[in-house]
């Protein structure tokens, strides 16, 4: 994987509950392969939660090899939202806001014909400790699939092994250390358990 | 080319052969064709070990 490359704003459902203007098109920005982390299992990830609250945004995620979708999985873009709230106040870059460790949580990947029947159609879930926090389709998005690919090729040389995440729904909120996070959606299934960083693990 | 070019672009076939190796093991032919991975297999390969002699001079 040379990078990953996220779009933001590309639910208008999320756009409303930010309280924020829809852009002519998502917003692009990247995360670098060690912002990277694969969920396994059972796994317990270290978080940074002395550098503020941290929010999930649950988001489908593309394997891409060339410019073409080759598996599908899911992710979380975690954001240290107080940090990133500061920065855009003041009209600055919010990158270290989107680029710690482990703040790109993604499972293993999955080919389409895995899923039954359209797999744009097939909800994605993240639940927390056991409750549903963010549910969507990929139907939902603003660009589809392959609009977002030759969207993002417009601005960055796309690379095989790249990963696309395609922006999230609704219902972002705060993360706390010990929360058990279960992501689905189809053949898709993990469930781990968050933990604080300065705690150890 | 310079060195550290040449290495960048050595790495992305690595990463494009890991790739390739998923999809075989996968049988996931359902996007790219077997046909698609075969030729590209070739052709990385190809440039792959060109490459590489041109680093090790």
């Amino acid at each position: 994987m040379d990078k990953i490359i996220c779009l933001g704003k590309n639910y208008s459902d999320h756009i409303k509950e930010m309280k924020e203007a829809a852009p002519e098109k998502p917003v692009l920005f990247i995360k670098p392969e060690s912002s990277f982390i694969e969920v396994k299992e059972g796994i317990k990830i270290p978080l940074p939660w002395h550098r503020g609250e941290i929010h999930h945004e649950l988001e489908v995620v593309f394997k891409l090899y060339k410019k073409n979708i080759i598996g599908i999985g899911l992710g979380l873009d975690l954001t240290l939202r107080d940090v990133q709230k500061k920065l855009k106040e003041h009209g600055h870059p919010w990158e270290i806001a989107k680029t710690f460790k482990n703040s790109a949580i993604v499972t293993p990947f999955k080919a389409i014909r895995d899923f039954e029947g359209d797999w744009k159609q097939t909800p994605f879930i993240l639940k927390v400790n056991g409750q549903i926090k963010q549910q969507s389709t990929m139907s939902q998005s603003i660009l589809d699939p392959n609009q977002m690919i030759h969207y993002i090729d417009e601005y960055f040389p796309i690379l095989d092994g790249d990963l696309i995440f395609t922006g999230t729904p609704s219902g972002v909120g705060p993360l706390k250390p010990d929360d058990e996070i279960e992501l689905s959606m189809g053949p898709i299934q993990y469930k781990f358990k968050l933990v604080d960083k300065t705690r150890g693990c | 080319m310079d060195a550290r070019q040449l290495s960048h672009d050595i790495l992305n076939m690595l990463e494009r052969l890991r790739i390739m190796h998923d999809l075989a093991r996968d049988q996931n032919f359902s996007v790219i064709s077997k046909a698609e991975v075969k030729e590209d297999l070739q052709s990385t390969l190809d440039k792959l070990k060109k490459d590489l002699e041109t680093l090790l001079q």
